[in-house]
């Protein structure tokens, strides 16, 4: 097994090399290389991304949480075909999605974050990651393999939560970071309010991605901290941790990989890092965390009651 | 019950191929797209679709839907770009008008203007070459790969055996959870839910799409312990997994695989050059001058 790991994160770091040389050899040959128009670089962040995967397996692999069997993967396979289905349904196209104040309802997001807290993180990456590029192949696009990567890691980072033998502390913890997290997006929000809402479509308004994003989407990201904030308070009230335990770490890995996703777009696309903050992470992260304080819960209680019916 | 996809054994070029080499051939395809704005570079790229599209021997009828979908799509989204324009931005500095056209009324003290200039246009008719040209190759994809072969596919790609087997898995459930996804839809629609019809604020809403997700979500768990008793009693991962068919590389799929990587490797280098970016006629330009 551990031969095994080192190939797989020698080939990345090969593949990782390899793009680099192509940049510095491109920089020689052509001095007025501009890297952000040539499509190169999503695949070096791919690289980057399973990379980060791997080194985050590394670390915590002496867990029972990363083992992969029939069960599992079956899971996977169950949670990425869901993932595609309901964000290929929800993507606007099929049915016309509603939206509320430049938040439009994608509530696909809620799968991956499910899997990955119900059944480890291995199901968590495979479902995100697998279940975006196949959502993305439906629609006939595909052309971003970073955002694959980002959805990953939200379920990733949601199966993370049995790492931590004392839930209550990790969920303190969690919540702590992603405060940090929702703060630091939102004064950046507040320092930029002219950036345009580029996750947001409204054929019918005319708005394709261009309308200055609204003060309820800059601010989304706070509002789902409080929800997820108010879920704790109360699942304490009704000793229930589990739920709170999911949506904490659901809202971590969200925050995480639609970070990574935005963030590797101020090399891929070229945005200013104020535009991909505000213009990306802000309008994609903010509802997403909506979603996942409201039907996290439902799925996490639905769950559990079939596991008490059939005692599994 | 499982749903399939369309496939059927056809007399074709996409099906003359070992499908891992259909499917390396495809990720270069796709790579090469992305890499390119420039409408001659897109033309070739959308000619090759042309041409894997007309010898796949599928017939117009099979795959009417998909075309529907993706085709009107695309061409709406491409003309919306015209319009706005947007996107473009990140390609062009500079704009020459061609024409200006304003309406003859306004609407709230807002006038309805289309301005027409050589980049949008040449943009949007891009973008759409674009993106057609990658949806039609992704189209054929679960027309033309045998559901038997999924497996092996992803295992000959070099992905362990867990992994592809749940690649396998994956690529057989879609179809049947966009059915019981349906049905659930129907269901509830029939005891008065209305998905069209979701009202109340935003976390209203939200909670309104429980209905739809966590059935469809608990049914496939739940419905899983089939598939995970039949895996288990046939030994799933006790050790290395032999495949019932077995697929042979022949001289014609290294000759694919080997274009596909030429051809991905020469784009590389084509666009590292400069070349390839995006780029609007002399006659638009002139056309914009004289206007």
């Amino acid at each position: 097994m551990d031969r095994k790991l080192t190939s797989v994160i020698v080939s990345l770091v090969a593949v990782l090399v390899f793009f680099l040389l192509i940049v510095w050899i491109g920089g020689m040959i052509n001095p007025d290389l501009q890297l952000d128009e040539t499509g190169v670089l999503r695949f070096a962040f791919v690289g980057i991304g399973l990379l980060i995967v791997f080194i985050v397996y590394l670390l915590t692999r002496q867990s029972q949480i990363w083992e992969v069997g029939t069960r599992e993967v079956v899971y996977m396979a169950i949670g990425a075909a869901l993932y595609a289905v309901l964000s290929f349904l929800f993507n606007g196209t099929v049915f016309a999605v509603p939206s509320v104040s430049q938040v439009a309802l994608r509530p696909a997001v809620a799968i991956p974050m499910f899997f990955g807290f119900a059944f480890g993180p291995s199901v968590g990456f495979f479902t995100g990651a697998v279940g975006n590029m196949f959502g993305d192949a439906l629609t006939g696009f595909g052309l971003s393999p970073q955002w694959s990567v980002g959805n990953g890691l939200i379920g990733m980072v949601a199966g993370m939560a049995l790492l931590f033998k004392d839930r209550q502390k990790g969920v303190n913890t969690v919540l702590v970071v992603s405060f940090i997290l929702a703060l630091l997006a939102t004064l950046v929000f507040f320092l930029n309010r002219n950036v345009p809402n580029m996750m947001f479509f409204d054929p019918e308004a005319g708005i394709f991605g261009d309308a200055t994003i609204s003060w309820f989407a800059g601010l989304s990201a706070i509002v789902g901290f409080l929800l997820v904030v108010g879920i704790r308070f109360t699942a304490v009230f009704n000793k229930n941790p589990e739920v709170t335990a999911a949506v904490a770490w659901s809202l971590l890995g969200n925050f995480i990989g639609i970070g990574f996703a935005a963030i590797s777009d101020i090399w891929i696309n070229g945005y200013p890092p104020a535009v991909a903050i505000v213009g990306e992470f802000l309008p994609a992260a903010g509802p997403n965390s909506i979603f996942a304080a409201i039907l996290v819960p439902l799925l996490v209680a639905a769950y559990s009651s079939v596991q008490r019916q059939t005692g599994r | 019950m499982l749903v399939t996809w369309r496939y059927k054994p056809r007399k074709s070029l996409i099906q003359s191929f070992d499908p891992r080499a259909w499917i390396i051939f495809f990720a270069c395809y796709i790579a090469c797209t992305v890499l390119f704005w420039d409408l001659r570079y897109l033309l070739v790229l959308f000619a090759m679709a042309m041409v894997v599209v007309f010898t796949s021997g599928i017939r117009f009828s099979e795959m009417r839907r998909a075309w529907l979908f993706i085709g009107g799509f695309v061409v709406f989204f491409s003309f919306l770009t015209f319009l706005t324009g947007r996107g473009g931005i990140e390609l062009y500095t500079e704009e020459h008008l061609i024409t200006r056209w304003e309406a003859g009324f306004t609407l709230l003290g807002w006038r309805p203007t289309l301005t027409v200039t050589a980049e949008k246009t040449m943009y949007a008719v891009s973008m759409l070459v674009r993106v057609f040209s990658l949806a039609s190759m992704t189209i054929l994809i679960p027309y033309s790969l045998n559901p038997a072969h999924y497996g092996i596919i992803f295992k000959g790609l070099g992905l362990p055996d867990k992994v592809a087997y749940g690649m396998d898995l994956t690529m057989r459930f879609i179809p049947s959870f966009g059915r019981d996804f349906m049905l659930t839809r129907d269901a509830q629609r029939a005891r008065g839910y209305e998905l069209e019809k979701l009202s109340g604020g935003l976390v209203a809403q939200v909670r309104k799409l429980a209905p739809l997700i966590v059935p469809v979500t608990i049914h496939a768990i739940v419905s899983s312990e089939d598939i995970i008793d039949a895996m288990d009693l046939r030994a799933f991962g006790v050790g290395p997994r032999t495949w019932l068919e077995e697929l042979h590389y022949r001289t014609r799929d290294r000759l694919l695989i080997g274009f596909g990587v030429v051809m991905l490797l020469t784009s590389i280098a084509l666009s590292l050059f400069g070349m390839g970016k995006f780029w609007v006629p002399q006659f638009l330009l002139q056309l914009a001058a004289a206007g």
